[in-house]
């Protein structure tokens, strides 16, 4: 075996640069189809691990889906609030534990601000039950004070003391700033890799509070409220944008879910948050499967060219294999001479695909978590991709088998005079 | 020469075949292709499919939990396989409520007939449990109701006994759903997919009067759902 | 007879889509140690016969003996295993291996067949300096020894060739034409160096080529008709 194996090395080495772009072809293609998997687990984590232990989801009877991008993933724009009253019959609701009211709508350079109580720090969880913690300082607990997320802090450079603008709408373009009544920062959260990361949190009194000389959207001229005469108005906020809703028994959500979408006063509406990730992800699921499919589909048209490659050289490696049968290689030499060119090239590719996957996780990570608010972990393949590299790579050993049979029965019928 | 072709064509059609069906099985969970889930009886038809329920529809069982042998799952706990009527208490009549209307004789729209459903809906919500099945190791089959996941991974669910609970249907009385927690996460399990459940049962009696009492169960085994075979 | 080295008895043969047989021979025997020269027209059979010769074919009808062997009974790799062990090739053109060393391209066979190694390595102390040897006395200098094979003039790269061939002291050597691509002056030369090693390592030469002013090399000579089909071998005559 051994001088056949070290034939066929410096055979292939003597072609190298076709066999070389082959190889870029196959470990480009591995790059892709590992690549799409990956991509799918991280966002899908992302998404899962922005809330835990929350059982409902109340908002305006828009989309269920379209609530929960909205109110936990800060994706997207509510078309509709929900009044102060219903929020508040909703926690005096005997089978209800605890209720966040959430208010979004303002923005900070870029990054979403979001009108919330006491309560969200108290009973908000994500990921496997893990509560909010404060790297530094603390909730807020006069009008004008905000606590921000961990990446905000980072990448604004704010420490507790600084003082904030905050923007009217989410756009980027600051085109209409609450200039008169800046914030504290009075605290910092610790990350969590969830939305909490990249939101400024104030209190509902100061969202009524920045919006009181405004009406329909922007300042009424002439009129201007100073930061210290606000306390004079009623600061209790009139509508909300979501309540996220804590129960005594999980088993009671149905009920109570129907309870608030036959509610009489308001049109509302109750998602589980569980259940619309999952229809969340059935509709993203297609897309996803369309995606591997075409991922598949390239790699299969990478192993096309490899075995067309090493078909095409046969022609002008007649001689050569005719050489190797006066010198005493059986056929079956040169059918495994061939197949092992093709096998090494797609095994070669395949690492270097894997290798190139972790080195673009390693180089891009950092930016594409800050852009789409996905982590991009580098860790060693899976089981479960491992058992798809193997699948990818036998499907690579019996294509290459190809040009091993034709040499095999070229080296036959030549014998000792190919026909060139 | 043609030999060649065709030989090649095969084995390409093979080979991307070979890399799809590798990708797939990762992305179609529902098949039950999954090593994290065992499949249970071998002797049993095709796992059953989201789409293969329509709403309403309940999961086949044996015809009577007492004509079912016990079936042994793990070393030393015996599973008894329970059917949801098991868990209403037998002097509790689920139809209590529309008792005396004669509801094919009312006009469509009749208020009555409304008011009969919430004042059902209310008697559903402070249903009695069976507080004999306490710390009895059960095994049923429901329809999954995702709570909480990380990823691809669940782990707190609740169980309801027919497709669509939770969306058009009236909601199950509360002593028929079950509030599930596997300690180990089950992957490829989305909401309304048919599972069957095994595990210890625990009986919550409502402490504040409010009236919503209820099973819990830690999952110690969950399994696709297939229908039990039809002879024994 | 079993001490020819070939022995060709009533051989018939014919490629699966012709008619009429390629090549028919009688009888035809080689002592060993015998220097025969093979010509004919195009077509009239030449390389068949190699091929028989070398296990490569087997005739539809007769027999074909190497050193007692009769190889048409031989299985495909029994006979590829005789062809290595026992007959050394050498082509026209194009006999190397490119990506290989000249000593590599020499040692070939020696990594084919534990024969010839062992018979090798009783030609010098290790492979690589019976090689060398070989390489030496068929007038290859040492600086060409590791250059690769397509570096070589045509002429030199005939003579690894011929070392190649030569490498394990096969008992039988064939040689297709092996001069037809060298310059006229070049020819004997290389004729010369042939058949003083096929002397010296005591083989059966048989040498092909369409060239008549070699013939008087060879004290066998024999011409493969075209139409007859039938053999003219000057020991008989």
């Amino acid at each position: 075996m051994m001088p056949l194996v070290r034939l066929a090395m410096l055979s292939a080495w003597n072609r190298r640069f076709t066999l070389g772009l082959m190889l870029i072809a196959v470990a480009l293609s591995t790059t892709l189809l590992l690549g799409i998997d990956r991509v799918r687990h991280e966002v899908r984590n992302g998404f899962t691990q922005s809330v835990s232990g929350t059982d409902l989801v109340v908002g305006a009877r828009t989309s269920p889906v379209q609530l929960m991008l909205y109110a936990i993933f800060r994706l997207g724009g509510a078309t509709n609030n929900i009044s102060w009253s219903s929020a508040q019959k909703l926690s005096s609701n005997p089978a209800v534990a605890w209720t966040i009211p959430l208010s979004l709508g303002d923005s900070h350079r870029g990054f979403p601000v979001l009108a919330t109580n006491d309560n969200y720090f108290k009973f908000f969880h994500y990921g496997d039950r893990r509560a909010l913690r404060f790297a530094e300082g603390r909730h807020f607990q006069t009008v004008f004070e905000t606590v921000l997320g961990s990446e905000v802090a980072e990448r604004l450079h704010y420490k507790i003391g600084d003082r904030i603008v905050l923007s009217h709408g989410t756009s980027e373009m600051n085109l209409s700033d609450h200039a008169d009544k800046p914030f504290t920062v009075i605290g910092i959260l610790a990350r969590t890799g969830t939305p909490v990361d990249k939101t400024a949190h104030i209190s509902l009194e100061a969202m009524e509070a920045i919006h009181l000389d405004w009406e329909g959207g922007a300042p009424l001229p002439g009129m201007t409220i100073p930061p210290e005469l606000v306390k004079k108005f009623d600061l209790t906020p009139k509508t909300v944008t979501a309540v996220l809703v804590g129960l005594k028994s999980r088993a009671g959500v149905f009920a109570l879910q129907r309870e608030i979408a036959n509610e009489k006063s308001e049109p509302l509406m109750a998602v589980l948050p569980g259940v619309a990730l999952d229809e969340l992800w059935q509709v993203v699921g297609i897309g996803e499967k369309a995606l591997l499919a075409v991922s598949a589909m390239v790699m299969a048209v990478g192993l096309a060219g490899l075995a067309s490659s090493i078909l095409a050289s046969l022609g002008e490696r007649r001689r050569e294999l005719a050489v190797l049968r006066s010198v005493g290689a059986r056929p079956a030499d040169i059918f495994f001479l061939l197949s092992i060119e093709g096998f090494f090239v797609m095994l070669t590719g395949v690492l270097l695909g894997v290798v190139l996957l972790t080195a673009s996780f390693f180089i891009f990570g950092p930016f594409l978590e800050t852009r789409f608010g996905v982590a991009f972990r580098v860790t060693l393949p899976t089981i479960a991709e491992f058992q798809s590299l193997l699948w990818i790579v036998g499907a690579g050993f019996a294509v290459s088998l190809l040009p091993g049979f034709r040499a095999y029965r070229v080296s036959l019928s030549d014998g000792l005079s190919p026909r060139i | 020469m043609k030999k060649f072709i065709w030989i090649g064509a095969f084995a390409l059609v093979g080979a991307a075949g070979a890399v799809a069906w590798s990708v797939s099985s990762q992305t179609d969970p529902d098949d039950g292709a999954n090593p994290a889930i065992a499949s249970s009886a071998p002797d049993s038809a095709q796992p059953a499919k989201n789409a293969d329920f329509k709403i309403g529809d309940r999961l086949q069982q044996a015809t009577s939990a007492k004509e079912v042998s016990p079936i042994t799952a793990s070393e030393q706990i015996v599973y008894r396989e329970l059917l949801w009527d098991d868990l209403m208490p037998s002097d509790w009549d689920p139809m209590a409520p529309f008792k005396g209307m004669k509801l094919e004789k009312l006009k469509d729209g009749d208020p009555r007939a409304m008011d009969a459903l919430n004042k059902a809906r209310e008697y559903w919500k402070n249903a009695p449990v069976e507080s004999k099945l306490n710390g009895i190791a059960i095994k049923i089959p429901g329809f999954v109701v995702s709570l909480e996941r990380e990823g691809d991974d669940l782990k707190e669910f609740l169980l309801v006994p027919f497709f669509g609970g939770c969306i058009h249907v009236p909601p199950p009385p509360s002593n028929q759903i079950i509030h599930v927690n596997s300690a180990k996460a089950v992957q490829g399990i989305r909401t309304m997919d048919a599972v069957w459940v095994s595990g210890v049962l625990e009986v919550n009696r409502s402490e504040t009067g409010m009236g919503v009492a209820g099973y819990a169960l830690a999952a110690d085994k969950i399994e696709i759902y297939k229908p039990p075979a039809a002879t024994r | 007879m079993s001490d020819a080295a070939i022995e060709i008895t009533d051989v018939s043969f014919s490629w699966p889509k012709h008619l009429s047989p390629t090549l028919e021979m009688q009888y035809f025997r080689a002592k060993p140690q015998d220097q025969v020269f093979v010509s004919g027209p195009s077509g009239s059979g030449k390389s068949t016969f190699l091929g028989l010769l070398a296990g490569i074919v087997v005739p539809q009808s007769g027999s074909v003996a190497i050193l007692g062997t009769a190889i048409q009974t031989l299985s495909v790799s029994e006979r590829d295993r005789f062809r290595v062990d026992h007959i050394g090739i050498i082509f026209q053109q194009f006999n190397l291996i490119p990506y290989l060393s000249i000593l590599e391209n020499v040692l070939l066979p020696c990594r084919f067949s534990f024969y010839r190694r062992e018979r090798a390595l009783s030609q010098g102390a290790s492979l690589q300096a019976a090689a060398e040897s070989l390489l030496n006395s068929l007038d290859l200098s040492p600086s060409l020894w590791s250059r690769p094979a397509t570096q070589l003039s045509i002429g030199q790269q005939q003579r690894v060739a011929a070392a190649r061939a030569l490498i394990g002291r096969p008992e039988i050597i064939i040689a297709d034409e092996p001069t037809s691509a060298l310059d006229a002056d070049r020819q004997q030369g290389f004729l010369d160096l042939m058949q003083r090693e096929c002397e010296q390592a005591r083989s059966t030469l048989i040498f092909v080529s369409h060239d008549q002013r070699l013939a008087a090399r060879f004290s066998r000579r024999i011409a493969l008709g075209e139409r007859e089909c039938a053999v003219i071998d000057s020991e008989q005559s």
